[in-house]
């Protein structure tokens, strides 16, 4: 039984890595888990690798960094870099194929290194808004630890007017959501 | 009043910032002054979404030098006021700070630690410790609460307001970039709900009837002419401080009593120190944890007690040796042998104390 989950989120700004993390905790907390989520924040207004640390467990949570996370989802060739020193032998450690050129840079010490397609997936068969929603599905499927009921509950508040003025873009997301859980489970 | 803006208690999962705007809300503040900077902008960016809606006032200053002396200003006109800031915005308020030690403004100063020395990062630190306490020209006659929660930055945000008025003293919060920036659970109330009842505030300035005829004339000095006039008032504000001091003075003791290892850390390092305890104790090592909660008064009595018992000391912090002055200063005459743990501008893991620990 795990008591606490540690995560790492990586990608350029603008991936949607801090809406997944925001989604993410609000759905454990409704649960009635403890929750805290810190984004990496810089002086720089846009660009840049962001990161969002979340940590979720059945008890109060202590310091809001940590050494090593349980998952880390890196999802450019910089995030790579960045979220490598989060890895130990207990790290599951997942990246987008779509990124060239870093197979050498990929950690060698974790419990597993998973590549997933999901941004050619966004691209070819839901759509690329929808490629961080992917991400969330790999994430809630790679620790187990959250209801999917409750994740989305916590997407519909978050996005609940939008499926409001076009009905057609909840299925989307909850399309990509499984579809993020599916390809995890094809590789665990 | 109008309607009380949190009604009974309620959980809720929110960052920090929004936690101080809510937690000046519920103390029935009149007014916050600010100039923006990361990681307090939210603080301002609440407060003007909230602040209207219960009749209460915000002003942007054009830069902290003025925001700190608005919120003075407020004060003297009996207002209860504050304003939120860090790093070189805290350093740029603390004139002002010293002008509320000076004549005894009751204004309560946010501090969201970002890192130092100058604009350094937005992100994180516990470098600002000794500005907090002891910037400025004078005596740091100041009360300074370090916060390691979203509920205690809550309880603590309210409890500045009281005790600046109360004992007419500046109250600073002290938070960090982590508290401002994160989120977590907590319980917000009305602090009637808990029996907290929220001091009066009265002005300073504007009084009715004529000072010397219907009244005493109220002096509000920062000036003085003579050497001698200067050290009376100064030795009386020290005096009136001192006596206070006892009354206020806030620690935290976790398994001290028969601790080998103490690990005096303050703020969000605490939640390492406490974990790392834990931990080490789980493995049989007889670790114990020192928190002062405030950092002025610092508790002397308190923390010279689990020292005397103590055979090893580790001060803990993400500064250079800003807590371990405020320590050793009032650990005077102890021999216990005493280790450093810093990491400027860094965070500090439950994690990493284990370790270093273990490595002793």
């Amino acid at each position: 039984m795990i008591k606490t989950v540690k995560i790492a989120l990586a990608g350029e700004g603008g991936q949607g890595v801090q809406s997944v993390a925001g989604i993410m905790v609000e759905a454990a907390y409704e649960e009635g888990k403890e929750a805290l989520y810190i984004p990496n924040f810089g002086v720089e207004q846009r660009g840049g690798v962001s990161v969002a640390y979340c940590q979720i467990s059945d008890e109060k949570i202590g310091s809001p960094k940590f050494v090593y996370a349980d998952l880390v989802v890196a999802l450019s060739d910089r995030a790579v870099l960045r979220t490598k020193q989060y890895v130990n032998k207990d790290t599951v450690f997942i990246y987008d194929t779509f990124i060239e050129g870093i197979e050498d840079d990929l950690p060698t010490n974790a419990k597993r290194v998973l590549g997933i397609p999901a941004l050619e997936i966004a691209k070819k068969e839901l759509h690329p808004r929808v490629f961080n929603v992917i991400i969330m599905g790999v994430a809630i499927a790679a620790t187990d630890f959250i209801e999917m009921s409750a994740i989305k509950t916590a997407l519909e508040k978050k996005l609940g007017y939008k499926f409001e003025q076009d009905p057609s873009l909840r299925d989307l997301n909850f399309k990509a959501l499984a579809r993020g859980v599916e390809l995890v489970k094809d590789l665990l | 009043m109008a309607v009380k803006p949190i009604q009974g208690e309620k959980r809720v999962f929110m960052t920090g910032n929004e936690v101080v705007a809510w937690a000046a809300l519920a103390a029935e503040v009149d007014i916050m002054y600010g100039y923006p900077i990361t990681p307090q902008n939210e603080v301002m960016h609440y407060w003007t979404r909230l602040a209207p809606k219960y009749d209460r006032k915000f002003l942007q200053t054009e830069d902290e030098i003025s925001a700190g002396f608005t919120t003075c200003g407020g004060v003297l006109s009996g207002k209860r006021a504050f304003t939120a800031t860090a790093g070189p915005g805290n350093t740029l308020m603390q004139e002002a700070m010293t002008m509320a030690e000076m004549m005894r403004i009751p204004l309560v100063q946010v501090v969201q630690q970002r890192g130092g020395p100058s604009t350094a990062t937005v992100i994180y630190s516990q470098q600002e410790v000794t500005m907090t306490c002891y910037g400025g020209n004078g005596e740091g006659l100041r009360i300074v609460y370090s916060t390691g929660s979203h509920q205690e930055l809550f309880d603590y945000t309210i409890k500045a307001f009281n005790i600046a008025w109360k004992y007419r003293f500046p109250a600073f919060v002290l938070g960090d970039g982590y508290q401002a920036k994160m989120r977590e659970s907590l319980n917000i109330y009305d602090p009637a709900e808990k029996g907290i009842e929220i001091v009066k505030t009265y002005p300073f300035v504007g009084l009715e009837g004529t000072p010397g005829v219907d009244r005493e004339p109220n002096h509000l000095r920062n000036t003085y002419n003579t050497e001698e006039e200067l050290n009376l008032v100064v030795n009386e504000l020290v005096a009136e401080y001192e006596k206070m001091a006892p009354e206020i003075v806030e620690y935290q003791n976790f398994n001290t009593d028969d601790a080998d290892i103490v690990i005096i850390a303050h703020g969000i390092v605490t939640r390492a120190a406490q974990a790392a305890v834990k931990t080490l104790r789980e493995q049989g090592i007889k670790a114990g944890h020192f928190r002062p909660v405030t950092l002025r008064p610092f508790p002397e009595e308190q923390i010279r007690a689990v020292v005397k018992k103590a055979k090893k000391l580790i001060v803990a912090e993400s500064a250079q040796g800003q807590l371990r002055k405020l320590v050793t200063d009032a650990i005077y005459g102890e021999s216990v042998p005493l280790e450093n743990y810093y990491k400027p501008g860094q965070g500090i893991t439950a994690e990493e104390l284990v370790e270093y620990v273990k490595g002793l």
